[in-house]
């Protein structure tokens, strides 16, 4: 947690010194709410389905939640539910969830896209998999499966044995219909950037509608990597089962990110502690694989810019192979780690303990001169500002609405970091700053990534000091969980942590079982990836491939 | 030094086995004259056979602190062998819809345009296969030649990725082909003559003498203004980093030769480090003396400085970022063509004057 | 233009000081650390057949066959499907299940990497790391209590 005195934030509508007051949000929806819900995070109000862009502008507008982090959708025995997570980008943790119940027989439901931005593709996927339909929707199409896909998975009437399989003729033919745009003279050319293309770090489909080197029109197609990880961890079992799939959501590696939020939702729905002793563990394992990733994205970034075999991504490997060498030490493996436990880690550290945390400091000692290089390499480099400086623009307002977090976020100067703004772990015991830019392009989202990296050093420098005076009678690395959790039925809970790319939330929802009845991930890369073409329009190929790697996304995330 | 001869290679071996160019019939000039070709153009591929798959893997590796091939032969040069097997047996796949003639006439006007430019270039041992008049301008002519190859690589290839690289090389070509004449007439100015072997010659003698160490009258020396633009536009015509947008692969793929495949990619690959070459050898012979230098013969003095000039691209290659395609011609025609052209006059005054 | 030659600078000075990283993976076998998680290693001998790994695994990699009389039959473990999460080393009460730091294997369908319990039996430490070693010294030696040396068989 930063020492810097945050401006206090004005007094809005619906908060007092506690937080938020619900009776007073309540009354300021003038009636519109139906029913209140408590979620373990925060209130639902239950809404009424014609009424949802009503109710979240006025949310929006006059109680400041300008922030909707994810929309999930879900089916129970007598009705659709879409519960959209709200939350503040100034305090994080004032949090509402806004529930809209639909009808078995029509689930219809006015959409909220043109109010969040962000609810663009969330209510697409919730289209695609539950199969409510939006009202309003400007382009409600599926986004994870194909096109030609019959039925909704995720719905109860969805037919499991119908065969899936559409010949590409009959679903479209990418070789026609070259010239999209008014008439036969059109000055237009289409092109299919990916779903195989050495700049998509991974299977993302760009459609892209050219004149001459300009992109006129782009379209961001996912769902190539779409592998149910929300339905895998439905089948699991909350308290061992769950935890190895976190790692492969974003592998970048991620992964010790990825199973704290599993860990923080899973821990607050069943409460669970977890020993001070772990906390300093998970904080500092996870640092090192925020480094590990951010080294990734750099290098990455750089190989978009510069093309094939340049130095900076390898040498971006060879840092980041030194920290997947101490994490392999910690945690047995390089990037599969599954490291957390509920109600704490699986491992404390390996012995001879200060051995390994000498080995931890010399990396992080070293961290200052290993970035020199890189300012050397691309940040100072001038050819590389040309490229990067006032191009894939991404003003705070558009980056808010879309819902951007992370680094994406905090490049357009956005002052959002759940480390600090909803502090978990044992972040706020700590001395270490938010980094943000005011560039909002290109640039500002690698310089943030590049200090992160210093702050993430300065973390594990001191969880290292805290960990080798630690007393040794007080070292427990679990608490006592049960062997089988079992939390209360209905009970329901969003909570997030900054992952490596941003936000990462879990919904879970228990039904009384040992495993979840509804998982959700709210993956930032989702929310990030929706920013391509407000940064791309208008502008040329190249920085169209390099404001994509500047978002760094990984598309196991994207499409989970 | 090495004494330069006006003499053609054909004559020396003419020369060799007792006959004289005026007295031997036609069809024996004739012959001579095709081996004397044929030497130097497998002195130019053996060049470019260990410079593609061995040490440009090499050199990059050494960058990027790896160690690269390693695997077959003493530090992995039987790769050489290996890598040519595998490209050649390759299935050569010909797009639908492909312009034929156009398609297969590319790849061989690539690799062609560059060999032919090695005719004119005095490469020291008295090894050069023609001396024309011209000598400076037939080898502008027949370098971009290539530009023509590319164009016709990304049109016949029915593919939108090689018909944005075709006219980006293009593009491109033209932009930075003007700065690179240019910059080279100034050399002409000082040197006098467009005859490659006199433009060596005017580099001999000391231009100053520093203590024992003499700096030869290398244009590079006489000039470094104009040796930094050609390295410039050089680097630009043959396509290298920063200037490498026409196969950009994180952009288009790889640019007009996304298509081809087998012996065709062969004959590209071999044609643009054919080109790296030549355009080391325009550098060598119009800034660094040519093949002059001391105790060792011309020719392996020759052969250090192309591969310097190759070292070179490759360490731009690894370490600087790639232009926008419009940044690119913007630097070509605002900056560089400015620049050449005030050299141009500056040296056309300064020659002037001093004459 | 400074900026462009930091850069180039900088890359020459990597090529000059003439070290490398890379891995002479066959030549030289790559030091793990003793928590890697290899190929899984049973031992017969210890297994009580609790059945408490085939629960918990999270993707059905292990298959325990038991007859009528609850004695154990087969013991299957499909390595090429299996994730190497560990849990089900972690919930086995006898240590029978061990993940060595064995990380080569191999095979040309998918069937041979369907270890049975004598494959499983025959799986070769890595480097002779004895992988309980580095885990909780107590629970070792517990298990090793009396011979002096785990014996798997």
């Amino acid at each position: 947690m930063s020492l810097q005195d945050r401006t206090p934030v004005e007094p809005d509508v619906g908060v007092d010194e506690d937080g938020l007051d619900y009776d007073e949000l309540e009354a300021l929806l003038d009636g519109r709410v139906l029913d209140r819900e408590d979620h373990v995070n925060a209130e639902g109000f239950v809404i009424r389905p014609d009424e949802v862009q009503q109710v979240l502008s006025t949310l929006k507008e006059e109680a400041g939640f300008d922030h909707c982090s994810a929309v999930t959708a879900q089916e129970y025995d007598d009705r659709f539910e879409s519960i959209y997570h709200l939350k503040k980008f100034e305090d994080p943790t004032q949090e509402l969830s806004v529930i809209v119940p639909t009808s078995k027989d029509n689930p219809v439901s006015e959409s909220a896209a043109p109010v969040y931005d962000t609810a663009d593709w969330h209510e697409r996927e919730a289209y695609d998999l539950v199969g409510i339909n939006y009202e309003g929707h400007p382009d409600l199409r599926r986004i994870l499966l194909p096109e030609t896909w019959q039925g909704h998975p995720l719905s109860e009437r969805y037919n499991q044995t119908q065969p899936q399989v559409v010949p590409l003729r009959e679903h479209a033919n990418p070789l026609e219909e070259d010239h999209r745009g008014d008439g036969e003279d059109a000055d237009t050319m289409f092109v299919n950037i990916g779903p195989h293309h050495p700049a998509t770090h991974g299977v993302l489909h760009v459609k892209t509608v050219l004149d001459g080197e300009q992109i006129v029109d782009l379209d961001p197609d996912i769902g190539y990597l779409h592998r149910c990880e929300e339905q895998m961890c439905e089948q699991g079992t909350y308290r061992h089962q769950i935890m190895p799939y976190p790692d492969r959501w974003d592998y970048t590696p991620g992964g010790l990110l990825n199973e704290w939020a599993y860990a923080r939702a899973a821990e607050d729905l069943a409460d669970i502690d977890v020993p001070e002793y772990a906390q300093v563990l998970r904080t500092m394992s996870a640092e090192l694989t925020r480094i590990a990733a951010h080294m990734l994205a750099v290098g990455t970034f750089g190989l978009d810019l510069y093309g094939d075999f340049t130095v900076i991504f390898m040498y971006a490997i060879r840092d980041r192979e030194v920290v997947q060498n101490l994490l392999e030490d910690l945690t047995g493996q390089r990037l599969m780690f599954n490291y957390f436990r509920l109600g704490g880690v699986a491992w404390d550290l390996p012995e001879p303990r200060e051995e390994y945390l000498d080995k931890v400091r010399e990396f992080t000692a070293d961290i200052p001169d290993r970035l020199e290089e890189y300012h050397n390499l691309i940040s100072g480099n001038e050819i590389f500002q040309m490229r990067c400086v006032d191009t894939g623009i991404l003003p705070p307002e558009t980056a808010k609405s879309y819902g951007a977090t992370g680094p994406v976020a905090r490049g357009s100067g956005i002052d959002y970091d759940l480390r600090r703004d909803d502090p978990y772990g044992y972040y706020d015991e700590l001395d270490w700053d938010v980094i943000t830019e005011d560039g909002c392009d290109n640039y500002a989202r690698l310089l943030v990534r590049l200090k992160e990296v210093e702050e993430s050093a300065k973390i594990i420098r001191q969880c290292a000091d805290l960990l080798s005076e630690w007393p040794e009678d007080d070292r427990t690395i679990q608490s006592n969980v049960p062997r089988t959790l079992r939390p209360d039925p209905d009970k329901e809970i969003y909570r997030a942590v900054e992952g490596a790319k941003g936000e990462l939330g879990i919904y879970i929802r228990s039904d009384g079982t040992d495993k979840p009845a509804r998982f959700k991930i709210r993956s930032p890369c989702f929310s990030n990836l929706q920013t391509l073409p407000v940064m791309s329009e208008g502008e040329y190929i190249p920085d169209m491939v390099a404001s994509l790697g500047s978002l760094d996304i990984v598309l196991g995330e994207v499409d989970r | 030094m090495i004494p330069l001869q006006a003499v053609t290679l054909t004559d020396r071996i003419l020369n060799l086995i007792g006959l004289d160019a005026s007295t031997a019939g036609p069809l024996v000039v004739f012959g001579v004259s095709i081996l004397a070709a044929g030497l130097v153009g497998t002195f130019v591929l053996l060049n470019t056979a260990v410079a593609g798959p061995y040490a440009k893997r090499k050199i990059t590796a050494a960058f990027t602190d790896r160690i690269s091939v390693n695997r077959i032969g003493p530090a992995g040069i039987g790769t050489i062998v290996v890598d040519s097997v595998r490209l050649l047996s390759k299935e050569l796949i010909i797009p639908e819809d492909a312009d034929r003639p156009a398609y297969d006439l590319a790849p061989i006007l690539l690799a062609g345009s560059a060999l032919l430019g090695f005719a004119v270039i005095p490469m020291g041992s008295g090894i050069q296969v023609a001396d024309p008049e011209i000598g400076l301008a037939y080898v502008f002519a027949v370098a971009s030649i290539a530009s023509l190859g590319l164009l016709m690589a990304g049109y016949a290839s029915n593919n939108k990725y090689s018909f944005l690289g075709g006219l980006r090389a293009v593009a491109q070509n033209i932009a930075y082909e003007i700065p690179l004449v240019l910059t080279g007439a100034s050399v002409v100015i000082f040197a006098g003559t467009l005859r490659l072997s006199e433009i060596v010659a005017a580099q001999e003698g000391t231009l100053l003498a520093l203590g024992p160490v003499a700096i030869p009258n290398w244009f590079a020396f006489v000039n470094p203004f104009a040796f930094a633009l050609f390295m410039a536009a050089n680097l630009a015509e043959v396509g290298r980093n920063p200037f490498d947008i026409p196969e950009a692969p994180t952009e288009i793929v790889a640019g007009y030769q996304t298509e081809y495949s087998s012996v065709y990619f062969v004959l590209f690959y071999l044609g643009e480090f054919i080109h790296i070459f030549l355009g080391g050898a325009i550098i060598t012979t119009l800034f660094l003396g040519g093949p002059a230098g001391p105790v060792l013969p011309g020719i392996v003095w020759f052969t250090i400085k192309i591969w310097s000039v190759f070292l070179f691209t490759q360490w731009a290659r690894s370490a600087v970022p790639r232009f926008r395609i419009d940044q690119l011609i913007a630097l070509g025609w605002k900056v560089l063509l400015v620049l050449s052209l005030a050299n141009l006059l500056l040296t056309a005054v300064i020659v002037g004057v001093i004459a | 233009m400074i900026g462009i030659l930091k850069g180039l600078a900088t890359t020459m000075k990597h090529a000059l000081d003439g070290k490398t990283f890379t891995v002479k993976y066959p030549e030289e076998a790559p030091e793990v650390s003793p928590r890697f998680r290899g190929v899984h290693k049973y031992s017969q001998e210890r297994c009580i057949w609790c059945r408490q790994c085939e629960n918990v695994c999270p993707n059905d990699t292990i298959q325990i066959v038991m007859d009528d009389q609850r004695n154990g039959e087969q013991y299957n473990l499909h390595v090429g499907q299996c994730i190497y999460c560990r849990l089900c080393e972690e919930v086995c009460p006898t240590d029978a299940i061990v993940l060595t730091q064995n990380f080569e294997f191999t095979g040309d369908t998918k069937d041979d990497l369907a270890y049975n319990k004598e494959q499983l039996k025959n799986v070769p430490w890595y480097k002779d790391i004895d992988p309980l070693e580095s885990r909780e010294p107590d629970r070792g030696s517990w298990v090793s209590e009396g011979e002096g040396e785990v014996d798997y068989q």
